[in-house]
């Protein structure tokens, strides 16, 4: 059990509000853990700032007594990089969700750091504008917690990561000093971009306590198609002809029929398609009239197998759900160990014809279930445990079967964490992508931030 | 057998509608979507058509170009064989031309069978089917949660209140579709493709012969619900009890 400093706890309960900190059982556990369940929660107290100011005095609290932070948002990541497992008080930005006026002429919205993706998005779109970063889990992550993970989702391959769409910040450093870093400015080469080093930081340097996020238009009417391809051949294949196609994509997602079945039993969903094939390709574009002919274009050359188009919003959002639901679906039906690596995109056949060696050799006969954002050479791999597997053998198993894999990715000039981050969970596996003088550097910048190590220490690297 | 089958465009309820300045029609870039009732009637005839060879599925819309691409898409596309564009202006119809139209068209087409969605969900009116029996002089099941057609008969289970009751019915008839009769198939690219090449007929109401072209209602106003209330926070039990009885009415 670790204890809190009795001087720090004091200072807490006389200088701040009654409702500030909970010890409260339910609230340790659930703010405690992230989307994984690889570690135990165990933080030794939530605090729940409604200001700046108030993060700025809990953290300049925090450095005095050397008690370590963990920054905490919507708590949707999957590298356990918001996962308090050492007595850590986490920092929950859950009720700074202040949303200023829309800035229509300058395309920008200021928020708070605990403002829901979702929300933002519905705000900007009362102006026909939106925050264009979008994936799954938008209904309960935060913009702080987006933007402290870089994250990416599923419309990156039509406008980039949340890097590209985040003009200001503020930031509190470990020691309490309040960071104002590039306000709503487009152009501002004064120097090194320091917005930039904590975008994507994992917490470790700093909490991101209000953005001003970039906006741009709303896109106009989208048409959704599901394509049954052969194998993953088939699936760069086609995206080959998305690139050269006159259309806008939004989207070019993959996925396996092992995931179509897993979210077919976990949602309840009917069956895209009569007959089952290996893999999927969702495409979302921009309605334009030369969609017909192109679609035509595929069955000609064989392209495809079978596809459908989405005849209403409805139907959309029903083929959306096939694969936005995966991810969720795995872990509700079984116990699944994610990888989420990426190629360059011209690497990805030869990468994955040598992969299946590897899965082959490590894990023969099991479900594996892949899926990801070919566009971006992004793929999602989730190894399930067998069901008479104990969760320990399996996680060993794993662990000890990734590093094959994670070399195959060096070989390739990948990335062994594509948007998910490091974490505690990727932690090892860091040097797979990172050398030892790029870590050293990253070590010396949290030293000049962070001397006292009080932030999300343990993550990203020891 | 023939079935003639609707596919009627409604508004997408989830779209924000605009009421036009005279306050009698919608106006601006409304989305549209097929009426899911209809949806699940072109199911239920594509199924009875899988299960008896030689059956000829027909759709039929009223409206304009933008009508024709549902019929296309939403129906042809999904494996009825042809289709039947009636031309009119949807703001200046009611259920009564509408029923008269297909009566009209039922004629010029003899079906064995007419099915239709149980309303379209934007006018929800739900007259359609019932009158169309009554001007064919038809047997009608409405509410079809469950066809079987085996002869010269339908079985048909719709959904009453409190449970189901299951009819039989001599064809030609008139079915209308619930809900929960099936799940409509999506429509795949190939037959959307091949969608494009079907027979596609163009109609005026006045290649239909019909008797009687007058409208019987007529739209006075439309309105936008009013906004909810705003919720308010009571300081106690006591207070919740005495507004649920002063204001709310509920105890």
């Amino acid at each position: 059990m670790h204890t809190l400093p009795d001087a720090f706890l004091a200072a807490i309960a006389r200088g701040f509000p009654d409702d500030f900190a909970s010890t409260d059982a339910d609230d340790l556990r659930t703010y405690g853990r992230d989307w994984t369940r690889v570690f135990e929660a165990a933080p030794s107290l939530i605090v729940f700032p409604r200001t700046t100011d108030e993060v700025s005095r809990l953290l300049a609290l925090a450095n005095q007594h050397r008690v370590a932070v963990v920054p905490s948002g919507g708590r949707t990541g999957l590298a356990a990089g918001a996962v308090a497992c050492r007595g850590e008080v986490v920092l929950s930005l859950s009720r700074m969700r202040h949303m200023a006026p829309v800035d229509v002429s300058g395309g920008t919205v200021r928020v708070q750091a605990g403002a829901i993706t979702e929300v933002v998005h519905q705000h900007a779109g009362e102006h026909d504008m939106t925050w264009p970063v979008d994936f799954a889990s938008k209904g309960s992550s935060q913009i702080g917690g987006n933007i402290a993970t870089n994250a990416g989702g599923v419309k990156v391959i039509r406008y980039g990561l949340t890097r590209q769409w985040v003009l200001g910040l503020e930031v509190v450093l470990a020691d309490g000093r309040v960071l104002e870093l590039g306000g709503a400015l487009e152009k501002n080469n004064t120097g090194i971009d320091l917005r930039q080093l904590f975008i994507g930081s994992e917490g470790i340097l700093g909490v991101i306590t209000e953005a001003t996020l970039k906006l741009t238009r709303n896109p106009g009417k989208l048409d959704v198609l599901l394509f049954a391809v052969d194998d993953l051949a088939g699936v760069l294949r086609l995206f080959r002809e998305v690139r050269r196609a006159p259309l806008v994509p939004m989207a070019y997602e993959f996925f396996t029929d092992v995931c179509l079945r897993r979210v077919l039993q976990h949602r309840t969903l009917r069956a895209p398609f009569a007959a089952p094939s290996s893999h999927y390709v969702l495409l979302e574009v921009e309605r334009g009239d030369k969609l017909d002919d192109w679609i035509a274009s595929l069955f000609d050359r064989e392209l495809v197998r079978d596809g459908v188009l989405a005849q209403s919003p409805q139907e959309a959002a029903d083929l959306w759900s096939l694969r936005e639901g995966i991810s969720e679906s795995l872990s509700a039906t079984g116990m699944p160990h994610k990888n989420d690596i990426s190629l360059p995109v011209a690497a990805l056949e030869a990468f994955t014809s040598r992969l299946d060696a590897v899965f082959q050799a490590r894990y023969p006969g099991w479900e594996i279930a892949v899926f990801g954002h070919v566009g971006d050479g992004n793929l999602h791999i989730n190894v399930m445990k067998p069901d008479d597997m104990a969760k320990a053998a399996f996680l060993a198993h794993a662990k000890e079967a990734d590093r094959d894999m994670f070399a195959l990715v060096a070989e390739h000039h990948g990335s062994i964490s594509a948007e998910h981050g490091i974490g505690l969970l990727k932690k090892a596996a860091l040097p797979y992508t990172r050398t030892a003088d790029e870590i050293a550097i990253m070590r010396a910048m949290k030293a000049v931030l962070d001397p006292n190590g009080i932030l999300n220490p343990g993550k990203i690297f020891d | 057998m023939k079935i003639l089958v609707s596919a009627k465009r409604v508004s997408d309820p989830n779209a924000k509608l605009a009421i036009a300045k005279d306050g009698k029609w919608i106006e601006g870039d409304v989305e549209y979507i097929l009426n899911p009732f209809c949806e699940n009637a072109i199911e239920c005839a594509l199924q009875i058509a899988e299960a008896n060879e030689g059956t000829e599925t027909v759709a039929i819309g009223i409206g304009d170009d933008e009508t024709a691409r549902f019929i296309r898409q939403g129906a042809l596309a999904r494996g009825i064989d042809r289709g039947i564009l009636v031309s009119a202006e949807e703001a200046s119809i009611d259920s009564d031309l509408i029923a008269r139209i297909y009566q009209g068209v039922v004629h010029r087409e003899k079906p064995d069978i007419v099915l239709l969605g149980k309303q379209a969900i934007d006018g929800d009116s739900n007259q359609v089917g019932q009158l169309l029996a009554e001007y064919l002089g038809w047997p009608q099941a409405t509410f079809a949660s469950k066809v079987e057609v085996s002869g010269n008969k339908a079985i048909v289970t719709r959904e009453v209140d409190g449970g189901l009751e299951t009819l039989e019915v001599s064809l030609p008839c008139v079915i209308t579709a619930d809900l929960r009769l099936n799940e409509p198939r999506f429509a795949s690219l190939a037959g959307i493709m091949k969608a494009k090449k079907k027979p596609f007929d163009e109609l005026e109401i006045d290649d239909l012969d019909l008797e009687d072209t007058d409208t019987k209602v007529q739209i006075v106003g439309l309105s936008t619900p009013s906004g909810r209330k705003a919720g308010v926070i009571v300081k106690d039990v006591t207070e919740l009890v005495q507004k649920l009885r002063s204001e709310a009415r509920a105890i």
